[in-house]
């Protein structure tokens, strides 16, 4: 489901005294952030994956941080730069929580909800399951509590048995490729079933229901409808604990709720970026087939080159909003308590600052670094197993079909961004051979 | 050269075992293990680099 925010509908009037849009001291923020006030900005919608928009490069000419104004009409920042990317994303005085937001029942700009039905009423145990346990929007140790009780399962070390299933499964998904034949639509065909799959295996939710969880979670539903479909998966795993991830929050001291509260957050997450991050590399591979080459002929390469797919072909044009805490100085930006800070990873991993010919697809250079996975407290959680689905993935393809070619992919062209923070979307990517 | 590792700031993301999977790897709870904690120069650029890229700045290293 996908929203379109266009520049104009964004802009926001600053002259409307009905707005609060426009705080003191955000503006004086600005004017530190060597930003002239009047350059207020919206994310451009211009860009693609591998081609984000040439206003990225601008505003990092700019300044580190720019003013950013959110569809609920105030004002806060875009940082632009690599380094106080990873500053901002890494220092405990920003904060996730939603309470922390000026004006934090409407949505920011780039974060509205798709237009759906009224939601059903949650009961009282879905809302504090939702309350409780949703790690995005948690700080410090609450948050810390609640990430580790799931960093065992996703670890460097669990990835080194959980490689075989992982191969598996994509091997499987290389049989559908061929059986199905040219041309086909890798993103429907390939990368949603390699990601759904891997999901479900890790979660550990079972076979029975695993048909259900794509149809709740890929497709539209309430959040009543996927918090019920969560405690059926929980009770079902509670009958029959194993190796996976619900079985170990059930064996730990964390409440029901606070388990519902974090699968939930978990199905909802990452499936649709491990995806989307399968079928850009294939674009960036099929767009540049040198690298193709290169990659195909010594496969060894690909630990390296997942980094630079990760760098290249960006997701998250901003993650998660953060708001400081206090006034907050850092790397000689003054930054006020109160103020909301997007940070744009699109544009860390191609600031010229730190990247050397950021525009340049390169799988031989070292990417390590890159904040494609986010960075700090909150950088992703299944970061270990994207990275072995995603050299998997484009491994075992790349083996299978040699003379792979790219027939048309939506992505080329500016797409709608994808909800519930601005990400790109992969659309379809069509290929063929022989 | 000395490395520490700060195990309660540890977020488990895994970077360091990427980085220098000869000097750290993640416990059963994905926590930071040190595998050596005086490791000869030729570890050093493996070390710093480990160091400078922890998201939760948990590691240490001291000439």
């Amino acid at each position: 489901m996908s929203i379109h925010v266009s520049g104009e509908t964004a802009s926001h009037d600053v002259t409307n005294p009905h707005s609060n849009a426009v705080s003191p001291e955000v503006a004086a923020a600005a004017a530190a952030a060597g930003c002239p006030f009047h350059a207020a900005s919206v994310l451009p919608t211009d860009g693609t994956p591998t081609h984000p928009s040439p206003r990225f490069a601008e505003w990092r000419e700019t300044g580190p941080a720019l003013p950013l104004d959110y569809n609920d009409g105030h004002r806060g920042l875009v940082v632009t730069q690599y380094d106080l990317a990873r500053a901002v994303l890494e220092d405990p005085r920003f904060s996730m929580r939603p309470d922390r937001m000026p004006l934090s029942d409407t949505a920011p700009l780039h974060e509205s909800p798709p237009e759906a039905a009224p939601e059903p009423e949650l009961d009282d145990n879905a809302r504090e399951a939702l309350d409780t346990a949703s790690v995005l929007f948690l700080d410090g140790d609450q948050h810390l509590r609640l990430r580790r009780s799931i960093t065992g399962r996703f670890s460097a070390k669990s990835m080194r048995d959980r490689r075989a299933i992982v191969k598996q499964i994509v091997a499987r998904q290389v049989e559908h490729v061929l059986a199905h034949g040219a041309p086909i639509d890798l993103f429907t065909e390939y990368a949603r079933p390699i990601a759904a799959a891997n999901h479900c295996d890790v979660l550990g939710i079972p076979a029975e229901l695993a048909d259900e969880f794509r149809a709740k979670f890929e497709g539209v539903a309430t959040t009543r409808d996927r918090m019920d479909y969560v405690r059926r998966v929980v009770d079902a795993r509670a009958t029959d604990l194993g190796e996976n991830t619900i079985s170990d929050l059930l064996r730990s001291d964390l409440s029901r709720n606070e388990v519902d509260g974090l699968v939930m957050t978990l199905m909802s997450s990452g499936r649709d970026s491990v995806a989307y991050m399968i079928s850009t590399s294939m674009v960036a591979l099929l767009t540049n087939p040198e690298q193709l080459a290169k990659l195909r002929d010594d496969p060894s390469l690909i630990q390296g080159a997942v980094e630079e797919f990760m760098r290249y072909g960006t997701m998250f044009l901003t993650v998660f909003r953060r708001t400081a805490t206090e006034d907050v100085t850092i790397l000689g930006v003054d930054i006020p308590n109160g103020t909301s800070v997007s940070v744009s990873t699109v544009s860390a991993n191609r600031d010229d600052r730190h990247w050397e010919d950021p525009a340049t697809f390169d799988v031989t250079r070292d990417a390590f670094g890159h904040v494609g996975f986010g960075h700090g407290a909150h950088g992703c959680v299944g970061q270990q197993l994207a990275r072995v689905e995603i050299s998997e993935a484009i491994t075992q393809l790349l083996a299978a079909i040699p003379d792979v070619r790219l027939e048309e992919a939506e992505q080329l062209s500016p797409l709608p961004f994808a909800h519930p923070v601005a990400t790109y979307e992969a659309g379809a990517v069509v290929v063929a051979w022989g | 050269m000395q490395i520490t590792v700060n195990t309660s700031a540890c977020v488990g993301a895994g970077q360091c075992v990427m980085t220098a999977e000869d000097l750290f790897d993640q416990d059963d709870d994905g926590i930071v293990m040190l595998l050596d904690d005086s490791p000869d120069s030729s570890h050093e650029a493996g070390a710093r680099r480990a160091a400078s890229l922890c998201p939760a700045r948990a590691i240490k290293v001291t000439d």
